[in-house]
């Protein structure tokens, strides 16, 4: 349901960032930690319904990488990953000082020169 | 139709620039997020999200009448319709303005910065921010509320913190509403809480029932806490 707008804000995001070569932008990778709620396979479906209103971004390759839930652990100093939202350590202690997974950013931009 | 074709096949040939960049595509809520903090700096800010059901409106009127004569209260209430829940407030002497979010599943934060600037916030303590009922989309951003509290009825089973563990993960405070219902639903407090902390161990947890008055009296006296450590921070 929040596809399209992020989708959208991809795209005016690059408009902004780089006025003089966004025509000429070929791939665009955006890192989506867990925690955003982000499913690839819905940002592409929502890039494609955007061709059908913006013909002139068909060309440009959408990556999106999904990013794991990072946290850090207190007692290790160490950080462990964290599966099924466990936000327990390998050693058994809680913790919840997130150091990845909350991230929604683009990440690489490939230009045609 | 939906084409699956490699999108590679269909670019210009040429050659090619890489640009390893670091673009946050979530600064437009970081915008609004900074600009409510900085319009309502002193003002506590407590989002309140659960199931839609479970309790919130009632909880906040019975909240607004006990702390009537402690704290000046607003509340910013969203629906995808109506105007219902406001109207409750407003019965109860609650300060409230109704966010219509036009179907839309939770309150953006665009809406909640428009809406400031119609809810006079003058000598305001307490600034709570009633969210949609839904447990699955939390606001991306978390930097504008000082406290997010949990609702999960007894009647809505003990397994939604596992079911919907993102909910949890954000808030700091769980609280148990209907618990007069408690003997009589398969729902347990023990169960609940300990799968809710596995997700977020700083969790706490109170039961509370609104109907009966159980944990009211713990609740307002949690709230008037944070406002007090609130202004101290200030000062």
């Amino acid at each position: 349901m929040h596809e399209v707008p992020i989708v959208r804000d991809i795209f005016n995001t690059l408009q902004e960032s780089h006025p003089d070569k966004f025509d000429r932008i070929l791939k665009v990778q955006v890192e989506a930690g867990l925690l955003c709620n982000v499913q690839p396979i819905l940002i592409q479906n929502a890039f494609e319904a955007l061709i059908r209103d913006e013909p002139h971004l068909a060309h440009i390759d959408l990556e999106v990488v999904l990013l794991p839930i990072i946290a850090h652990c207190e007692t290790c100093h160490q950080q462990f990953e964290v599966i099924r939202h466990k936000f327990v350590c390998a050693c058994g202690t809680p913790s919840r000082k997130i150091v990845q997974g909350e991230e929604l950013r683009i990440s690489k931009v490939e230009f045609l020169t | 139709m939906i084409d699956t074709k490699p999108k590679s096949n269909r670019m210009p040939a040429g050659s090619v620039q890489c640009d390893n960049t670091t673009l946050n595509l979530l600064k437009a809520n970081d915008f609004v997020a900074k600009a409510i903090k900085d319009k309502v700096p002193d003002v506590l800010i407590i989002n309140i999200c659960s199931s839609p059901g479970s309790g919130k409106t009632t909880l906040l009127q019975e909240t607004g009448r006990r702390l009537r004569d402690k704290l000046s209260i607003a509340v910013l209430v969203g629906d995808p319709e109506t105007e219902r829940d406001a109207v409750r407030l407003r019965d109860v002497g609650i300060n409230a303005l109704q966010i219509v979010t036009g179907g839309m599943c939770h309150i953006e934060a665009q809406m909640i910065y428009q809406a400031l600037d119609h809810i006079d916030l003058t000598h305001v303590d307490l600034l709570i921010i009633e969210n949609v009922g839904n447990l699955v989309c939390r606001l991306l951003l978390e930097k504008k509320k000082d406290y997010r509290v949990t609702l999960l009825a007894s009647t809505e089973g003990d397994d939604k913190p596992k079911k919907y563990p993102r909910m949890f993960l954000t808030s700091e405070l769980m609280l148990v509403s209907k618990a007069d219902l408690l003997p009589y639903v398969p729902f347990s407090v023990e169960a609940a809480i300990k799968d809710a902390r596995e997700v977020n161990p700083d969790l706490s947890a109170m039961q509370v029932s609104t109907l009966s008055g159980e944990g009211i009296d713990e609740w307002c006296s949690w709230l008037e806490e944070k406002v007090k450590e609130k202004k101290a921070r200030k000062q």
